[in-house]
C-alpha cells in the first residue's frame, strides 16, 4: 500500500475517498468494501472515546450514517460513501476504539459493506494522485492544521 | 448498535449564557442523537433563550485553549439536522424579537411544545 502525506495527514493512495465526508473505501476481491474514516477525520476529532456502528443487515444509501463516533470535543456520524448492506462491523473497535486514531486505514475500518451500485458510485469518489490533490486543496481551503497522531499510531512511511 | 432510526427526542434547554457550563451538554447530546438518526429537536425556553441572540454564543467558551464556542455547538446542531426552536413567549422575557435570533431557529408557541412532548419518544429536560 502506498501513502502520501499532506500537512502530516496520511492519504493511502490505493483507497477511494469521499473528500467532503472524510471517508474512504477499499474494494475487496469478493466485491465487498471496507469503509472507514480518514487520518484527517481522526485528527480533527481527537482521541476517540466511543464508536457505535449500525447493525449488520442494515441497508444504507450513500450519505447515510454507518456509525456514530464521539471524542471529548466532537460527536457525529460517519457517512457511507457507497450504498449497500452492512455485512460486518469491526469487532476490534470494541476492544480498542482508538484503532480509529492509530490505524485509520487498516485495523480501524468501521464496517464492511456489500455495495449495491459500486460501479457508478465509485466514479464519484477519488483515488491516487487525484485524492492527494483534492486533500491538498481541502486542507488549504479549510485551514486544517497539521494532523495529530496519538501514541501507538501505525507507521505510514 | 441497536437501530433507533425513526425515533424522536425532544431536548428542553432552560440554561443560558449566565450559566455557561450548563449550555454545551444538551447540545452535544442532541448532535449525538441526530447522528444516530433520531429526529431531534432542541427547545429553548426560560434562560435558554438568551443564547440564541445574534452575536452572544460566540462569546461563550468553556475551554480557553479550544476554538469551540457555544456558537460552534449550535452550528454543529444545525449541520447535523437538529431542529432548533425557541419559545415564543420567552423572547419577550429577554426583550428579543424574531430578528434578534440567529439563523435557523424556529419559533413555537406553548401548544406546539406540548404537542411535541406528547408525540416524541423521549423528552430530556435540562
Amino acid at each position: 500500500m502506498g501513502y502520501s502525506k499532506v500537512n502530516e495527514c496520511v492519504i493511502a493512495t490505493d483507497l477511494y475517498y469521499s473528500v467532503a465526508d472524510n471517508t474512504w473505501a477499499r474494494v475487496n476481491e469478493d466485491g465487498t468494501v471496507y469503509i472507514g474514516m480518514t487520518d484527517i477525520a481522526q485528527s480533527l476529532a481527537g482521541p476517540i472515546l466511543h464508536a457505535k456502528a449500525k447493525p449488520v443487515g442494515k441497508v444504507r444509501k450513500k450519505g447515510r450514517p454507518i456509525a456514530t463516533v464521539e471524542s471529548g470535543k466532537w460527536v457525529g456520524p460517519i457517512k457511507t460513501p457507497l450504498s449497500g448492506e452492512i455485512v460486518e462491523t469491526n469487532k476490534a473497535l470494541e476492544e480498542d476504539v482508538q484503532l480509529l486514531n492509530k490505524s485509520p486505514y487498516n485495523k480501524g475500518w468501521v464496517v464492511k459493506l456489500q455495495p449495491s451500485d459500486l460501479e457508478n458510485e465509485l466514479k464519484e469518489m477519488v483515488t491516487g494522485d487525484e485524492a492527494v490533490e483534492q486533500y491538498k486543496e481541502k486542507i488549504d481551503r479549510d485551514g486544517i492544521q497539521a494532523c495529530a497522531h496519538i501514541e501507538g499510531t501505525e507507521d505510514y512511511e | 448498535m441497536e437501530d433507533f432510526e425513526g425515533k424522536k427526542i425532544l431536548v428542553i434547554q432552560t440554561h443560558g449564557v449566565d450559566t455557561p457550563k450548563r449550555t454545551y451538554s444538551p447540545l452535544y447530546y442532541a448532535v449525538a442523537s441526530a447522528a444516530m438518526e433520531i429526529e431531534t429537536t432542541v427547545w429553548f425556553t426560560m434562560n435558554g433563550t438568551n443564547q440564541l441572540r445574534k452575536g452572544v454564543a460566540e462569546m461563550i467558551k468553556l475551554d480557553p485553549s479550544s476554538n469551540v464556542t457555544l456558537a460552534s455547538m449550535l452550528q454543529m446542531c444545525l449541520d447535523n439536522e437538529v431542529k432548533l426552536a425557541v419559545c415564543q413567549q420567552s423572547l419577550a422575557l429577554w426583550n428579543m424579537t424574531p430578528d434578534d435570533l440567529i439563523d435557523g431557529v424556529e419559533i413555537f408557541g406553548a401548544t406546539t411544545i406540548i404537542d411535541l412532548a406528547l408525540n416524541y419518544d423521549h423528552v430530556m429536560y435540562f
